[in-house]
């Protein structure tokens, strides 16, 4: 990952001196290697903290919703898309949001390089362009950051922001279209893995939320976990509630998940929870040509209509 | 009795020994994670972690339990609670950390005025076999919260890893209990001397204790300190510490009625949800994170201290290392100390 | 839990949008057309207000089938609600059966109110599509 730390802390600089902005969202050194963390600075004292590497997963679009101050904030292509849909529905008017837009690389999977490494735990990492030097107890080890990819960034088609006001560094090759591959391939398996492998999945599942609330899209002030009349599902572990808690966030979710990986990556029992969100994508742009995040004009799908669109897999008689 | 040796070829055996005597729990890989699980054969388990995802509380206090069941017909209901343990149960291979946190929960779940018999059907003749952390992770933080890679408080049978075997310390009569009639060796001198190696290099990798000294008196006086806003500002509210700690034991209770019938349920809840405290006049006197997370700190280390005599959080670093935004609680509880 | 008995018959849950789809069906009814009586017809005011949670509650306790159906496009009563029904249909529809909920349990149909003999065609073709199901196991809550 190119160093843009230092441009970052110029742009943030020039944000507050010129008064643009009374806070920057944006990442700074975590308190353990392959870590940053969300970072909110109100001065030009603190722009020092601000930095940029391979560790920013994070998507601070969720930190927008409903702010009452003007904010800038560090966006890579997906937190540009999620910014998007929040200003499309409402929950941040656009002149409020200054996006400083950083094309990105991908970010690196975390869990990936500590499973391979098992029982060596790192307490170093130095990063120099592609190269990640791992550091530990009696050992060192040197990976290519491109090898170990989060599975969201591996198959990202809009690694460069979209929209954005201010853009940090050289914009990146895009790979084409997403043709949705995985989900095609998971289609042709029969209905009875495909059945059993997401029961699989959603057994792990904890009821802990923390994919719910990580991700920038699901703001909702009662979620419909919560609703009790009527209940639609059981708060309990129960394989049928829980299979039904992540369809119907999924759904909810339909044209408005910009494929970040917060979720995924918040969840401490690692469910593949993109298998749901990825069909919902593939759907949604197969069906109706949209695809989130991509154009602040272009209304949301399920908020439109039209007439001549498709019904084939309606029962006619 | 004096400290023995099992091989560690020998574990496996021992396990499914002791499966024909008690329900046994103990670490078992799911793909990439250790978690708690039943086991019915010695090799399912699997010892060779530092820390597991979730933590073994959920042994002792499940996700979701059923309180009782209720049904009615024309002219009666009835109401069945479940049956309770019918063999006691072994934790096998937890870390002290963990075991000093079953002590905790039996402050909050066993005491005078308190008694659950839901937790206690398990917990009242539970043995615990502790695995001694021979490699701590920079993430622990035992020592700084009145534990210790190898302490004993909450453990029966406490194992330290010498490579090829364990030297098996017994700490109660429980534990001893389990070793009787077994054929182990006596540690001999070599391997004493060797353990005491091994425990003091394991003491001294560990981090620096926190500076938390007068952490509580700070605490007692900073409830409206703007520090708060600071420090929790990336907080998302997403349950995920609370879930995956030992010590937090919020509990949500709820029916699930089907017709005629159903089931009273306990599951487990957060204080970081927003519902936790929502009022049904639509107030809530923690509104975000702020308050939410201010209220963890306060609850495990000044509450918890007042009613029970002990701090909340056992140092066992889950929540650090599985926070999305990477809150660590120990940089909140320093800055909080030095402020 | 049902076991397929010989005698086994699915029951299907049909919602029916007031203006169209439930006046086609109360035609069938004066017109004493014969459909099978396995379904249970809910009327609700517009396709479009169906939230998805209803098909899916009908699945966690004890229907075998789902039905939902709307005016024609461009008839709906309240203008455009079937247009939105039809897209959520759309995804919901593709969603379940991916993840692997047997193709044929729930379905969407567009009735309007002079099509009785339709309807009735409809309920016919559900309920033997269903049969051939067999009773619905795979999202029943126990």
């Amino acid at each position: 990952m190119p160093d843009l730390s230092s441009r970052i802390r110029e742009v943030a600089e020039e944000l507050f001196r010129q008064k643009e902005v009374e806070l920057i969202i944006g990442f700074e050194e975590g308190s353990m290697p392959l870590h940053s963390t969300p970072c909110f600075i109100r001065n030009e004292q603190e722009v020092e903290r601000l930095t940029w590497n391979s560790f920013c997963d994070n998507n601070l679009a969720t930190y927008l919703v409903k702010r009452p101050e003007k904010v800038a904030i560090i966006a890579k292509g997906c937190d540009a898309r999620a910014i998007v849909e929040l200003i499309k529905e409402k929950q941040i008017p656009r002149e409020q949001v200054v996006i400083v837009g950083l094309p990105c690389r991908g970010m690196v999977d975390r869990r990936r390089i500590e499973a391979e490494l098992e029982a060596h735990e790192i307490l170093e990492v130095d990063e120099q362009d592609d190269k990640l030097t791992l550091k530990g107890d009696g050992f060192t080890k040197a990976l290519n950051r491109d090898e170990y990819l989060y599975p969201c960034c591996q198959a990202c088609t809009h690694r460069n922001p979209g929209t954005y006001d201010i853009l940090i560094g050289d914009m990146v090759a895009e790979k084409a279209a997403d043709q949705y591959p995985d989900i095609a391939e998971f289609e042709a398996q029969p209905p009875e893995e495909r059945w059993q492998y997401i029961s699989d999945e959603v057994n792990k599942c904890i009821r802990c939320y923390a994919c719910r609330n990580a991700c920038p899209l699901c703001y909702c002030k009662e979620c419909f976990v919560d609703k009790t009349r009527p209940q639609w599902i059981g708060k309990t572990t129960d394989t049928n509630d829980t299979f039904i808690f992540h369809i119907m966030r999924a759904f909810h979710l339909a044209g408005r998940c910009v494929e970040c990986g917060a979720c995924e990556r918040a969840c401490p029992m690692e469910v593949d929870i993109r298998k749901l969100n990825r069909k919902l994508a593939a759907d949604v742009k197969e069906l109706f040509g949209y695809e989130a995040g991509t154009s602040l004009d272009q209304a949301a799908p399920l908020a439109t209509f039209r007439p001549d669109d498709p019904e084939d897999f309606m029962l006619g008689v | 009795m004096s400290a023995k040796i099992i091989g560690k070829d020998d574990i496996a055996d021992l396990l499914d020994t002791l499966i024909k005597e008690y329900e046994v729990f103990a670490p078992v890989k799911r793909d990439n994670l250790v978690v708690f699980d039943r086991i019915h054969s010695g090799s399912e388990a699997f010892l060779n972690y530092t820390t597991s995802m979730k933590s073994p509380k959920e042994i002792l206090l499940p996700q979701s339990e059923t309180l009782f069941t209720y049904s009615s017909t024309d002219n009666a209901a009835r109401v069945e609670v479940p049956s309770g343990e019918e063999r006691p149960r072994l934790l096998f291979g937890i870390h002290p950390c963990d075991a000093r946190a079953l002590l905790f929960l039996d402050r909050i779940f066993n005491e005078e005025e308190y008694r659950d018999v839901y937790y206690l059907s398990r917990r009242d003749a539970m043995v615990v076999v502790t695995l001694g952390c021979i490699k701590p992770k920079a993430t622990c933080f035992c020592t700084s919260v009145g534990g210790g890679p190898f302490s004993t408080e909450g453990s029966d049978l406490l194992l330290i890893d010498m490579g090829e075997e364990y030297v098996v310390q017994v700490v109660s009569d429980k534990g001893k209990g389990l070793l009787e009639n077994r054929q182990f060796e006596d540690a001999g001198e070599d391997e004493l001397s060797l353990m005491r190696k091994v425990t003091e290099d394991a003491e001294a990798s560990m981090a620096p204790k926190l500076k938390i000294d007068m952490l509580k008196e700070k605490l007692d006086k900073m409830f409206d300190d703007p520090l708060w806003d600071l420090l929790t500002e990336k907080c998302l509210s997403c349950g995920v510490c609370t879930y995956l700690c030992p010590t937090c034991y919020c509990f949500d209770i709820v029916d699930e009625t089907e017709d005629s019938g159903g089931e009273r349920l306990r599951i487990w809840d957060s204080c970081q949800f927003p519902l936790f405290t929502l009022q049904a006049s639509g107030e809530n006197p923690r509104p975000t994170s702020k308050e939410r997370y201010r209220q963890r700190i306060m609850h495990k280390f000044s509450y918890l201290v007042d009613s029970t005599g002990q701090i909340g959080c056992v140092g066992c670093g889950r929540c650090v290392t599985e926070c999305p935004v990477n809150l660590d609680i120990r940089q909140v509880l320093t800055a909080i100390s030095r402020s | 839990m049902e076991t397929e008995a010989k005698d086994w018959e699915p029951k299907i849950v049909a919602f029916l949008c007031n203006w169209c789809s439930y006046a086609g069906a109360d035609l069938a009814g004066v017109s004493r057309l014969q459909y099978p009586a396995n379904v249970r017809v809910i009327r609700v005011p517009c396709s479009g207000r169906i939230n998805p949670f209803f098909i899916l509650a009908c699945l966690q306790h004890g229907a075998d089938g789902v039905l939902v159906s709307g005016c024609h496009p461009g008839d709906c009563h309240y203008i455009s609600g079937n247009y939105s029904a039809r897209r959520k249909f759309a995804l919901l529809k593709r969603l379940l059966e991916y993840a692997g909920l047997e193709q044929g349990r729930v379905e969407f149909s567009w009735v309007s109110a002079s099509e009785g003999g339709r309807f009735a065609e409809l309920i016919a073709k559900v309920t033997e599509m269903v049969k051939a199901l067999g009773p619905a196991r795979k999202l029943v809550k126990k």
